[in-house]
C-alpha cells in the first residue's frame, strides 16, 4: 500500500541463533523503557547477558558544531536541549564557564536566584527519574504521583521564566529577571508538602517485594569500575565515593549553605534509588536556605541582577533606553557578540546527573573556537558495556532506569 | 491556566440512535486514538507529561502503546536525526492502516533550531505527516488540541474507502 | 569577481573585526604558585619531558609529547592521585598548525585538583589509546575518532559512535560545514528510498528565515486550511477554529465555555 522503499530486514547480516547457543537481542533504538534512543545489542546465553554493546548517537544533533558557529549568548537556548529534564543546570554550567573565562563576578541576588533554579531543577529531575524508573518497573502509581509533584514545580518555574521545559532562565553574567511575587510563597508551600510526598513514595516502594527484587543487588557497580568509567553524581556516590562538586569545589553560594552529601557503599540499584530520595530531601533543605538568602538580599536592597561589565554584558534595559553609550554597547553585543579573552577554561558543575563540564577554547573571537560538553550521561551509558554482562534481561530495564541517562546529553 | 469543571455524565447515552456506517466507524476511530510512544527528545517529556496525572490523556481515549502494531497515530516528539531516520520509516511501515502522524515540535516539523548536518529537516521528508504542531517544546495542552484536531480530521474522512497510498510528503 | 572564501575553515566568522584590536589573554600563572601543582609537576618532570606548563583559571595545563601520553597518564593515576579521566577530546588546528591538539582532562578527588594534559599530533598521525588505564576513554576515543578522524592505536573497538557507520566526513573538523556536505544532505533519502527518489523529495530547506504565507506545500495558515499544494485565496472566509464540527459529535459533549467554572487558584 505504501510507496515502496528500500528498507530491508535490518539484521540480514547478523546471525541471531548461533551454534554456541548465543542469541543476539536488539533493544531499541525506539524502546519505551530505554529512556530515549538507546540501542543495545545484547548477546544472550538463555536469559543471561554475556555481552552488551550500547549503540548511541541516535539523538546526535551537532551541538558542539553549533557552538562553533554561534555567539556565546546565542548558544544558551541550545544548552537547554541537552539535559532537557533539568534545563537550568545546563544553562548554569555554560554561563559559569563563560563567566570564569572572562573573569566575571555575578551579583549576589543573581547567585541566589540561580541556586533556587538549580535546586528546583534537581528536584524536577529526580522526581522525573523516580516516575520513569518506577513506570519501567511497573509501579504506575508512583509515576502518577511523581508527575503530580513535578507539575507543581513546573508551574513555579513557568511563573519565573515562562517555559515549562526549556527554561533558558540564566544569562551570562546573571539572571534576566527578578523572582515574581508569588514565587517564594508557592515554593514554600510546595516544600512544606514535599517531605510527606517523599515519605509516600518510600512507603510504597521501600519494602515493596517486587521493587526490592528488581533493585537489591542488581546492577552493582564496584568503586574501581565507577572511577574508571568516569562516573559522577549519584552513580559514583552510590558506589562509595563521597564526591559532590557542590561540596568539594563550591561554585555559586554552595559554600554558604548547609547540606549533607548522601553516600552509599552498596553500589546497587537500590542504593541509587535511596540516594535520589535522600538528595531530594537535601535539595529541599538547600532551597529553604536559599529562600532566606533571597529575603536577605531584599532586605539589604541588593537589586542588581546582571554583572556590570560593559565590554561583555549589556547594560540594564533602562540604561539602554536612556543612555546613548549603553545603547551602542548593546547593539554591538547583540549583533557581533562578546569577545572573551584568548584562553581555555574547563568548568565542572554538579548537574542532577553528575559532573556537567564545559570546556571552552576561545581565540578572542565572538564564536568559541572549540566547545566540548562533558555530559555525565555519556559515561553512564558507556558503563552498561561492563555492567550488564551477568545480568538477566529484566534487570536491563531497571539498570538503565537507575543510571538516569538522558539522551539529549549523551549524544549532544 | 483555567480548570474547567465539565459534567461528563449529563446529556450522554441515548438508548437508540440512527446513524451511518461512516459516522459510527469514525466515531469509534476518533475516540480511541492509540498513540505510539515516539518520544525522541525534549518533546517526548511533554508527551509523557500529557499522559500523566495532571493532563490525563486517557480521557481522550488516547493511550500510549509501545508497539507500532497496536497504534493508530504516531506522535513524533522530538528531533529526528539522520541516524534515526530509517527506524522511524520502519516503524511507520509496521503500523496498521488506518494510521496518522502528528509531528510534534519544531524539530520534527522543520528541523527547528538544529540546523545542522545531523538532523533531518522535518520528518515529512521521511514519512507523511497529518498534523504539524508548533512549539519548542509544545505544552501538553497544545498536544491535546492537536489530537482533537486530528479527531476532527478523522471524522471528516470516509471510513471505508480504498486506501490510496499517501504521498510521502 | 567572486570573493575568495577560505576552504580550510568554513565555520562562521565575525562580519566585522577591528584591525587594531588586540584580544586580551586569560591570565596564566607559573606552576610554582600552587604547591600541589608544583609537587605534581616536579614528580612528572623527573620522568617525562614537559614542553610547556602553566596554571590557567585554577587548573594546571601541561604539554607533553604525544608518544608519552599513556605513560604520563599512568604516572598521574598511580603516583599523583589523578584517578579520574573526566574528559578527552581534541581541538582542530589543521589550518593553522597542521594537526590536532588532544587534551586529557583529569581529576584528583583526594587533592581536589584538576589538570589538563595536552599533546599535539599531526593530521595523519595516530595516538595511543589510554583505554587500558581508564575505561571512560573507550567511548571518548571513539567519539574523538568519529568527530575528528583521529586514529587511536590499540583501541579495542575503533568504530564511529555518534554518527552512523557509513557516514562520510568528520563533522567537528573546521573544513566540515555546519549544515553538512552533499552526502549529509541526502543521507536519509538515499538510505530509505534510494538515490532516484531525490528528485521527488527535493532538497532540504535550510533557510530558517524563509516565510511564504501562500506556500501550501509546507504549512497551512490557521483559519485558511486548504488541501496540500492547492492555491490559497485570502479572500475566502475563515474556517472556524473549533475542534468540533458545527452540529456537535455523536455522544461527545462539546466544550461550552459559559457553563464551565474557572478556578482562579491552582490550589497547590
Amino acid at each position: 500500500m505504501q510507496q515502496t522503499n528500500r528498507l530491508r530486514p535490518f539484521f540480514e547480516n547478523i546471525t541471531f541463533e548461533r551454534d554456541d547457543n548465543e542469541l543476539v537481542l536488539n533493544f531499541g533504538p525506539q524502546h519505551p523503557s530505554a529512556h530515549g534512543q538507546l540501542r543495545l545489542m545484547l548477546h544472550l546465553q538463555q536469559e543471561q547477558i554475556v555481552k552488551a554493546h550500547p549503540d548511541v548517537g541516535y539523538l546526535h544533533r551537532g551541538m558542539e558544531k553549533m557552538a562553533e558557529n554561534m555567539i556565546y549568548n546565542e548558544f544558551m537556548p541550545t544548552t537547554d536541549r541537552m539535559d532537557y529534564i533539568a534545563s537550568s543546570s545546563n544553562n548554569y554550567g555554560f554561563a559559569l564557564a563563560v563567566e570564569r573565562l572572562i573573569g566575571l563576578e555575578v551579583p549576589r541576588r543573581a547567585k541566589v536566584i540561580r541556586m533556587l533554579l538549580l535546586e528546583i531543577n534537581r528536584l524536577m529531575s529526580h522526581l522525573f527519574w523516580l516516575a520513569t524508573t518506577a513506570l519501567d518497573i511497573g509501579a504506575m502509581t508512583i509515576f502518577l504521583y511523581a508527575f503530580r509533584e513535578r507539575e507543581y514545580l513546573m508551574d513555579i518555574i513557568e511563573d519565573y521564566c515562562g517555559a515549562r521545559l526549556t527554561h533558558a532562565a540564566i544569562r551570562i553574567g546573571g539572571v534576566p529577571l527578578d523572582l515574581p511575587d508569588n514565587f517564594i510563597p508557592d515554593l514554600k508551600a510546595f516544600l512544606d508538602k514535599l517531605p510527606q510526598n517523599i515519605k509516600d513514595y518510600e512507603d510504597l516502594l521501600d519494602t515493596n517485594r517486587i521493587w526490592l527484587m528488581r533493585m537489591e543487588n542488581v546492577g552493582v557497580i564496584p568503586t574501581e569500575m565507577a572511577l574508571s568509567w568516569g562516573c559522577t553524581g549519584p552513580m559514583l556516590r552510590a558506589s562509595g565515593v563521597a564526591w559532590d562538586i557542590r561540596k568539594e569545589e563550591p561554585y555559586g553560594l554552595y559554600d554558604e549553605v548547609e547540606f549533607a552529601v548522601p553516600v552509599s557503599d552498596k553500589g546497587d540499584n537500590y542504593a541509587r534509588y535511596k540516594l535520589y530520595m535522600a538528595e531530594m530531601r537535601e535539595s529541599a533543605k538547600i532551597l529553604y536556605q536559599c529562600i532566606d538568602k533571597y529575603e536577605e538580599t531584599v532586605k539589604n536592597n541588593q537589586t542588581e541582577l546582571m554583572a556590570h561589565a560593559p565590554q561583555y554584558i549589556s547594560a540594564p534595559k533602562l540604561d539602554i533606553m536612556t543612555q546613548n553609550y549603553s545603547l551602542m554597547q548593546h547593539f554591538v553585543l547583540v549583533t557581533q557578540g562578546m569577545r572573551p579573552p584568548v584562553g581555555e577554561v574547563y568548568v565542572a558543575t554538579e548537574s542532577p546527573k553528575g559532573e556537567l563540564g564545559f570546556f571552552i577554547n576561545s581565540q578572542g573571537g565572538p564564536y568559541p573556537y572549540r566547545l566540548k560538553l562533558r555530559a555525565p550521561s555519556f559515561w553512564h551509558t558507556g558503563i552498561l558495556t561492563d555492567l550488564l554482562p551477568g545480568h538477566y534481561i529484566p534487570d536491563v530495564v531497571s539498570i538503565i532506569g537507575t543510571t538516569n541517562i538522558v539522551f539529549g546529553e549523551v549524544d549532544r | 491556566m483555567a480548570q474547567h469543571q465539565v459534567n461528563y455524565l449529563k446529556d450522554g447515552g441515548l438508548p437508540v440512535a440512527l446513524t451511518s456506517i461512516d459516522k459510527v466507524v469514525n466515531w469509534g476511530r476518533s475516540n480511541s486514538i492509540w498513540a505510539l510512544t515516539y518520544g525522541l527528545a525534549c518533546c517526548g517529556i511533554e508527551m509523557m507529561a500529557s499522559g500523566a496525572s495532571r493532563y490525563d490523556f486517557d480521557r481522550f481515549g488516547t493511550i500510549f502503546r509501545a508497539s507500532p502494531r497496536q497504534a493508530d497515530v504516531m506522535i513524533v516528539a522530538g528531533t529526528l536525526t539522520k541516524k534515526h531516520a530509517e527506524f522511524i520509516r520502519r516503524l511507520y511501515d509496521q503500523m496498521t492502516e488506518p494510521k496518522w502522524v502528528i509531528s510534534m515540535g519544531s524539530c520534527a516539523n522543520t528541523g527547528g533550531m538544529f540546523n545542522t548536518y545531523a538532523t533531518v529537516q522535518g520528518v515529512d521528508r521521511v514519512i507523511p505527516v497529518d498534523l504539524y504542531l508548533p512549539g519548542c517544546a509544545p505544552r501538553p495542552e497544545s498536544l491535546q488540541y492537536a489530537v482533537m484536531l486530528l479527531q476532527k480530521k478523522i471524522r471528516s474522512e470516509k471510513a471505508i474507502k480504498a486506501q490510496k497510498p499517501k504521498r510521502l510528503m | 569577481m567572486r570573493p575568495y572564501t577560505p576552504k580550510d575553515d568554513v565555520q562562521k566568522k565575525s562580519y566585522y573585526t577591528d584591525r587594531y584590536w588586540v584580544a586580551p589573554q586569560v591570565p596564566k600563572s607559573d606552576v610554582s604558585e600552587d604547591a600541589v601543582f608544583a609537587a605534581d609537576h616536579a614528580a612528572l618532570r623527573a620522568h617525562f619531558e614537559i614542553l610547556e606548563d602553566y596554571i590557567q583559571r585554577g587548573q594546571m595545563v601541561i604539554y607533553i609529547h604525544p608518544k608519552d601520553n599513556y605513560a604520563v597518564l599512568e604516572f598521574l593515576r598511580d603516583h599523583c592521585g589523578y584517578t579520574q579521566l573526566s574528559e578527552l577530546s581534541a581541538i582542530d588546528w589543521i589550518a593553522q598548525r597542521g594537526g590536532f591538539e588532544v587534551f586529557y582532562q583529569m581529576l584528583s578527588m583526594t587533592k581536589k585538583k584538576r589538570i589538563r594534559v595536552k599533546c599535539f599530533i599531526g593530521e595523519h598521525e595516530a595516538i595511543n589509546s589510554v583505554e587500558k588505564l581508564f575505561r571512560s576513554a573507550d567511548w571518548s576515543e571513539r567519539e574523538m575518532y568519529d568527530m575528528f578522524g583521529i586514529k587511536v592505536n590499540n583501541h579495542p573497538f575503533m568504530k564511529r559512535i555518534l554518527m552512523p557507520d557509513d557516514w562520510e566526513g568528520f563533522p567537528l573538523r573546521k573544513t566540515y560545514p555546519l549544515q553538512g556536505d552533499e552526502f549529509a544532505a541526502w543521507y536519509e533519502v538515499d538510505r530509505i528510498f534510494g538515490k532516484e527518489a531525490r528528485d521527488i523529495i527535493g532538497p532540504e530547506i535550510r533557510d530558517t528565515a524563509r516565510v511564504d504565507r501562500y506556500d501550501t506545500e509546507r504549512f497551512a495558515q490557521l483559519g485558511h486550511e486548504v488541501p496540500k499544494g492547492s492555491t490559497f485565496d485570502p479572500n475566502q472566509p475563515k474556517t472556524p477554529l473549533a475542534y468540533q464540527e458545527e452540529g456537535g459529535v455523536f455522544l461527545i459533549e462539546g466544550f461550552d465555555e459559559t457553563k464551565s467554572k474557572i478556578i482562579s487558584d491552582r490550589k497547590r
